[in-house]
């Protein structure tokens, strides 16, 4: 792990949220490298998701700093202007993509128009030239040919490419997964995560949250043991396999019998 | 009469939002304009010819003749009698021509030119019906009246009950039908209808008092100088002996003079068969569909769906205001009558200086009912798109306005089709209610010959047949939307 946080792609430091009375996020630290994978874990109700979330400000965090590349936010001291705010949220959520647990695809429009609205209608990029970027990435999920497809046409695993292929349309810095597979029928996982894997392999920088195990081991650079709204252990891929701490170890061991 | 404040408001405020401003104008070039209201179902006095379906009778005649002599330009405004006097208050006619009574209660708020008809009283009956045959036998028995008429007060004065009826044939048939024991009205009326219905199920029980009516036009207070003219008028053709002739063409007798109305003789005003009738008014019904209710239907329609998504949005804002708002708008919509609706925005908004043509009034009153009704039906639709929805708008980076128009609505439109299909039809029927501020439409014209013709079951059979014709095809378009509109569900 780098020290440096300069050469940090991502940084998060300090952030707090609450859901009513009840404490989520807890003062969570952590920060990534560029091309890195970093896999956040734990129990449900650890916080995993609401720091994912934070990171394109689908939640806002009570307090603490979301940096991704030039773009940050100290939600702790957040700019007092209205639209310098909105700026602030709309840099930040420019930096990453986001594939959802339950894919979220437009259902009215086809494959290609959801890979092409963000591009075409936020990014004003010419139709012609994200249409072509569009069938590449298609091509780049194993789903070539099938960009006149609404969504309800597709299986699940299919869907979910569709995910994340229109989440790589927007050129972002860094990809978010937000449980990718846990949604899909357990022979359809295997497509997913494979495409996940040759992202990680071409060096996009990822934050997965994810209950898959193995598949954390085989692609973590850095794994985040979230539990009661903190880091509990922080570490390379060898957390997996050989965890520090107990709390660690009692949810490994139950998420590897389960799997 | 004056209207509470807080609804004055909100009907100026939806109005100006509309961004209709109106005024008629009564003088164009030299010679002035003026408007004549009439009911245009009143033969032999005010109704359309069988042959021309021009406005014709016997006070169109002599309005006419008096704007010849006074040097008027005469622009005529077909409405119900109750409507006449409503629409001269709030400056959309200037004269009424459709033998006005005088009385005391008009004379306090209306001018009156010298009287172009005199006519008594008398009291129609079944014709099996022996109890009444004066006034005094109407006490404790109910009359089909006009509200507005003079005769309703006489019947009233009677001690009769009255009930209230839009011109006198629906009243003819109330009492054939035994549904009211007597009818009220002027004896040159009830001539001309027992002539051209040709009944003998009605008859003439007898005279209502001895007094002899004044009818004569009717103007507003303030204009005075329309009175003047008239009246100069009104002397000259009585010296030519202009309305002697006019009056001799219909009655054989002449009521422009007192004591002239024993001797009248009508002829029916309409001869036709009752197939002659509705083949020649299917046409003039069809140009009211196509000139009225179709292009009131499409307008209001049109802004009404805008001004229901800018509620529905209001309701879902955080903004509890534009929320108030939009749920007041909701509330006093769906909370009154669409007639009370148009009357306000046609007659009441004039008095505090806000005057719609016909048309924009029905345009705007309709257009603020149905978006009224439609914003729950928006909400409800856009309520029913998932949250995941909003959030994959969000993280493409969509702001609010680009992920309602992109992502939202267009999903909320789907399942919003049904229900509104269903507004949409009440709209197209609603439209018959536009006549009655002014707009020519279909249902109208069946009114006007019915009147004339007394065929009222053919007629309105024929209406009734026009609007399910437009609703079956509305209906018939509402699968295919519904299709192209969900081809993304599997």
């Amino acid at each position: 792990m780098s020290t440096s946080h300069l050469t940090d792609l991502i940084e998060v430091r300090g952030l707090e949220k609450s859901f009513g009375d009840q404490q989520v996020l807890k003062g969570v630290d952590f920060s990534a490298e560029s091309g890195t994978v970093s896999v956040l874990l734990g129990p449900s109700g650890s916080g995993k998701t609401t720091v994912l979330r934070s990171l394109n400000v689908l939640e806002t965090p009570d307090s603490g700093l979301v940096r991704i590349s030039d773009a940050s936010l100290d939600f702790g001291s957040p700019p007092t202007d209205k639209s310098a705010y909105r700026r602030a949220v709309k840099a930040l959520r420019a930096r990453s993509g986001m594939v959802f647990q339950s894919h979220n695809l437009f259902p009215h429009k086809t494959v290609l128009g959801n890979l092409i609205e963000g591009p075409v209608q936020v990014q004003g990029r010419d139709r012609d030239e994200a249409a072509a970027a569009a069938r590449q990435l298609l091509e780049q999920v194993g789903l070539a040919g099938r960009e006149d497809a609404y969504p309800s046409q597709l299986s699940g695993g299919q869907q979910q490419r569709v995910g994340i292929a229109r989440a790589l349309a927007l050129k972002p810095e860094v990809l978010l997964l937000d449980e990718p597979t846990s949604a899909l029928d357990p022979e359809l996982v295997g497509e997913v995560l494979a495409v996940i894997r040759d992202l990680a392999a071409e060096n996009w920088t990822l934050v997965i949250v994810t209950h898959e195990v193995r598949f954390a081991r085989d692609v973590a650079d850095q794994v985040l043991f979230l539990d009661g709204g903190v880091v509990a252990e922080r570490g390379g891929a060898e957390v997996l396999t050989d965890p520090r701490e107990e709390r660690t170890q009692r949810f490994l061991s139950r998420v590897l019998d389960a799997g | 009469m004056r209207l509470t404040r807080p609804l004055l408001l909100l009907a100026v405020i939806s109005a100006a939002l509309l961004g209709f401003a109106g005024s008629a104008s009564a003088d164009e070039g030299d010679r002035p304009v003026v408007r004549v209201g009439t009911e245009g179902v009143y033969p032999p006095f005010s109704y359309r010819d069988q042959d021309t379906n021009e406005l014709t009778g016997f006070d169109i005649d002599v309005v006419k003749a008096v704007a010849e002599e006074a040097g008027w330009d005469l622009k005529f405004v077909e409405a119900p009698f109750d409507s006449l006097f409503p629409a001269l208050d709030s400056d959309r006619i200037d004269v009424i021509a459709n033998q006005v009574a005088i009385n005391p209660e008009r004379k306090a708020r209306y001018l009156f030119s010298t009287p172009y008809t005199y006519s008594h009283g008398v009291i129609v009956t079944a014709v099996d019906n022996d109890d009444i045959t004066t006034l005094d036998d109407l006490k404790g028995r109910t009359t089909a009246q006009t509200a507005s008429s003079n005769w309703a007060q006489v019947a009233k004065d009677a001690g009769a009950k009255v009930q209230y009826v839009q011109d006198f044939g629906p009243g003819v048939e109330l009492l054939i039908q035994g549904r009211v024991d007597a009818i009220v009205n002027d004896n040159i009326a009830v001539l001309d209808y027992l002539a051209t219905s040709g009944t003998d199920e009605v008859k003439i029980a007898g005279d209502a008092g001895d007094e002899i009516l004044e009818q004569a036009l009717t103007f507003r207070k303030s204009d005075a100088d329309l009175q003047q003219q008239a009246n100069d008028a009104m002397k000259a053709l009585t010296d030519d002996g202009t309305l002697a002739k006019i009056s001799d063409g219909y009655f054989g007798a002449d009521v422009t003079v007192q004591s002239g109305s024993e001797d009248v003789d009508v002829e029916a005003s309409d001869s036709r068969t009752t197939w002659e009738v509705v083949k020649d008014t299917a046409w003039p019904m069809f140009v009211g569909l196509i000139k009225g209710n179709i292009p009131l239907t499409l307008a209001s329609f049109v802004i009404g769906m805008v001004l229901a998504v800018g509620a529905a949005l209001a309701r879902l804002s955080s903004s509890r205001i534009l929320d108030w708002i939009a749920r007041a708008y909701i509330s006093v919509i769906r909370g009154t009558p669409l007639l009370v609706q148009l009357f306000i925005v046609f007659y009441g908004l004039p008095q505090i200086g806000i005057d719609l043509d016909p048309y924009p009034a029905a345009i705007v009153a309709l257009s603020l009912n149905v978006g009224g009704y439609a914003a729950e039906v928006v909400r409800a639709s856009i309520l029913s798109v998932p949250r995941g929805q909003y959030e994959a708008a969000t993280v493409v980076g969509m702001d609010y306005w680009q992920s309602m128009r992109r992502i939202v609505l267009p999903q909320a439109a789907r399942i919003a089709v049904p229900p509104l299909s269903n507004t949409l039809l009440s709209l197209i029927k609603d439209t018959a209610l536009a006549s009655l501020v002014l707009v020519p439409e279909l249902f109208r014209e069946a009114q006007v010959t019915a009147a004339a013709t007394t065929e009222y079951l053919p007629l309105y059979a024929m209406a009734a047949l026009y609007f399910w014709v437009v609703c079956y095809l509305v209906s018939v378009v509402q699968g295919p939307l519904e299709r192209r509109l969900g081809r993304y569900v599997a």
